[in-house]
């Protein structure tokens, strides 16, 4: 494990300026109100205008729509979206890793389908992991596909499915034979699924403030065609694991309240902030400035054509964790009762950041379960 | 001047061999008894690592900061019980910023901070009268280097440690940190340029620090993946248990995070600037070391408490050099400060672009 300290290049510092001057032509400060973070507003008509500057699917190749840009040149775009609080749910999740996984183990086909209109911003994924009696034991799963003449036939529930009810396609992990003795990975495949299809039932699972972003999914008998099978039958375990290396490590793991605490800045100015909470800005200001320069550090090995597993579950885990560390430092120093119609935009953020962020360890792997990772990976290291 | 952003990898492996061979747990364990190494100083004095980054007409050895700084790095991995820091990038750069040739053993220098001194200058010469604490291996030194501000100007004089009286005290973890008193003292002194002064040295002093730290922190992170892959109970090796691994996860993650710290503060550093990355890296590295100790004592249980096991070399020189060149809050309130007057769209671009930003 090393992670190698890296800085932008000339070109990098430019499409950061270039990045910047667009949010701030698109979304003045103070003209909307701030996301937090990835679980950010789907406004496809944000997405399209940034896919015109070329900024969706990046990192894929010319060929099939994207700009051959590097992951660095991503993180680059990713951070100054999510620090800024912009709208970018309707492309997040195809930009981060169904792209990718389209483009490593889809066939041609897939690719020619799929990879130009996602680069186009046109298309939002879910992603179909979890059910009821799968959680973190995702080797569990048990929503079966079944063959069937052109096809498969699906039945079963997927849980916590976020924005199905708004997305166009949904990226499935199925169980395509049953669970051998001894290899518990095996008998899983990928499937890409129209979340359209005649016997897909999408109904919500309101979130714990009763907003609507996840959803139960259940299968009655869909059909699938053979043609939207991603990969090898029976490889879906490894292929979701090599998608899970794009989940993790990235800005979203820990700018969340990054607008929040710039809130704070912004709506406190008269006030003499550097004698009640200099400290704090200081911490987390060299918090943010190290875990960044680990989280880029991760872009950049990727770049070289490494899958840093255990780098970015390292980064995951402690990133999210300090997202959190971050809303109880402000709530442990700010004096105010506030709600999510609180009519200061510091206070609304901050309730919601209270209300959602146990979450943060939770999504994409809980950190139990990244710790799990990185240990063993840890382990067979010089002493 | 050319930029050189790489640590010159053969400094890495020299250092780390060298280490690896004249610094045990023994051979650590006895110059906390004794008070000094005289074999570990002279075989490091024979590479000339102590010297490096001070320009060879000066008695240097000439290189990078940067290279001194994976050195120190590594003087922190190893638990090497030696005044490299106080030797090199602070006493001898002092020196040789203000014209003076560095002699040829130890030097230290009074830490800022510690001093109350009364200084009276007659052209090249100081009177001092006070008192020092916590100077590092004064016993032994053959200078000591005492940088002052007097009419407007820093002078560093070179004082010798016999014309003072020393007395010899340690830090929690058993390293020199005399008290040095000044009884009317006269010294040599010269003045160096405006960009070496009591400020600028404060922040090299923290950035000595950092690099220590960064690598005292991966050490033991590394000793208890290690223990713990080793230590059976209820029938396994207690790493596999998950409560465990939540300490070992945690170890390595600060260890990953204050040597990125570190290395992109040396990097900044290197360049001629970098007081927003030193002070950034020293609180990262401060509270790093606190999360970090914490958690590799746990997963060590009992056996971590023990003076036979090398853990405490380790954790003992964490919390001291936590405390020395700026404990967290002067850090924190001092980044905050500037963090605050950036404002609300400053504050992000500072993260980015740290130093850069505000020259």
């Amino acid at each position: 494990m090393r992670f190698t300290p890296t800085e932008l290049t000339e070109e990098e510092l430019e499409l950061q300026q270039q990045v910047r001057d667009f949010l701030l032509e698109e979304l003045p400060p103070g003209s909307h109100e701030p996301c937090l973070g990835m679980a950010a507003r789907k406004d496809k008509d944000f997405s399209l205008k940034m896919a015109d500057r070329g900024w969706v699917g990046m990192a894929l190749p010319k060929d099939w729509g994207g700009s051959d840009r590097t992951a660095v040149d991503r993180f680059i775009v990713v951070e100054e979206m999510l620090r800024w609080g912009a709208p970018v749910g309707h492309h997040w999740v195809a930009d981060r890793q169904t792209g990718n996984v389209i483009l490593k183990f889809g066939t041609q086909e897939q690719r020619e389908r799929f990879l130009p209109a996602i680069c186009r911003g046109e298309l939002g994924f879910s992603i179909g992991m979890s059910e009821p009696d799968s959680g973190s034991d995702l080797a569990s799963v048990s929503t079966k596909a079944e063959e069937t003449t052109g096809g498969w036939i699906i039945n079963g529930t997927k849980i916590w499915t976020s924005g199905a009810h708004e997305n166009d396609w949904f990226v499935c992990l199925l169980r395509t034979s049953p669970m051998e003795d001894g290899n518990k990975h095996a008998g899983l495949s990928q499937f890409l699924i129209d979340l359209k299809s005649p016997g897909l039932e999408i109904s919500p699972i309101p979130f714990l403030d009763g907003s609507h972003h996840f959803n139960e999914v259940t299968f009655n008998e869909v059909f699938v065609p053979e043609t939207n099978v991603v990969g090898d039958l029976g490889m879906g375990w490894h292929q979701n694991t090599t998608e899970m290396a794009y989940e993790r490590g990235g800005p979203d793991r820990w700018l969340s309240p990054f607008s929040t605490v710039e809130q704070l800045l912004r709506e406190a100015r008269g006030t003499d902030l550097e004698a009640t909470v200099a400290d704090l800005f200081g911490e987390l200001t060299a918090r943010w400035w190290g875990i960044r320069n680990l989280s880029l550090s991760v872009a950049r090995l990727i770049d070289t054509g490494e899958a840093p597993s255990v780098e970015s579950s390292l980064v995951k885990e402690m990133g999210t964790r300090f997202e959190q560390e971050v809303i109880e430092k402000l709530v442990h120093l700010i004096d105010l009762e506030y709600s999510p119609e609180s009519e200061s935009l510091f206070e609304r953020l901050l309730a919601q950041c209270v209300v959602t962020f146990p979450g943060n360890t939770i999504r994409g792997g809980t950190i139990e379960i990244l710790r799990s990772v990185a240990s063993k990976g840890l382990k067979g290291l010089p002493a | 001047m050319s930029e050189i952003s790489e640590v010159d990898p053969l400094i890495t492996e020299t250092a780390d061999r060298l280490f690896s061979q004249i610094c045990d747990h023994e051979s650590v364990q006895n110059a906390e008894v004794t008070g000094e190494a005289t074999e570990i100083w002279k075989a490091f004095a024979e590479t000339g690592f102590p010297w490096i980054s001070i320009s060879e007409e000066f008695g240097g050895s000439g290189g990078t900061l940067l290279d001194a700084l994976e050195v120190l790095r590594l003087v922190g991995y190893h638990a090497a019980p030696i005044p490299a820091a106080e030797t090199g990038i602070l006493g001898g750069w002092l020196l040789s910023s203000s014209g003076q040739q560095l002699p040829e053993g130890v030097v230290t220098v009074l830490p800022s901070g510690s001093e109350n001194l009364l200084v009276a200058r007659t052209g090249d010469r100081l009177t001092l009268t006070g008192r020092g604490l916590r100077v590092p291996w004064a016993r032994t030194a053959e200078i000591i280097v005492v940088p002052v501000e007097v009419d407007d100007q820093t002078f560093v004089a070179s004082v010798q440690p016999g014309d003072c009286q020393i007395t010899p005290m340690t830090n929690m973890a058993g390293e020199p940190r005399d008290t040095v008193d000044f009884n009317e003292v006269e010294a040599f002194a010269a003045p160096v340029p405006s960009d070496v002064n009591l400020r600028s040295f404060r922040f090299r002093g923290a950035l000595s620090r950092t690099a220590l730290m960064a690598g005292a922190i991966e050490k033991m992170s590394q000793l208890t993946v290690s223990y713990t892959n080793d230590r059976v109970q209820f029938g396994r090796p207690v790493a596999k248990f998950q409560a465990v691994q939540q300490h070992l996860v945690w170890g390595a993650q600060d260890a990953a995070l204050a040597r990125m710290a570190a290395e992109s503060a040396a990097r900044e550093a290197n360049r001629g600037s970098g007081a927003f990355e030193i002070a950034a890296a020293k609180l990262i590295a401060n509270q790093a070391a606190a999360r970090a100790t914490k958690a590799c004592h746990q997963a060590h249980g009992a056996m971590g408490m023990t003076q036979e096991y090398p853990l405490h070399h380790l954790s003992r020189r964490l919390w001291s050099w936590r405390k020395e060149y700026g404990g967290d809050a002067e850090w924190s309130e001092w980044l905050g400060r500037i963090a605050i007057s950036q404002g609300a769209d400053g504050l992000y671009p500072l993260i980015t672009g740290g130093s850069g930003v505000l020259r």
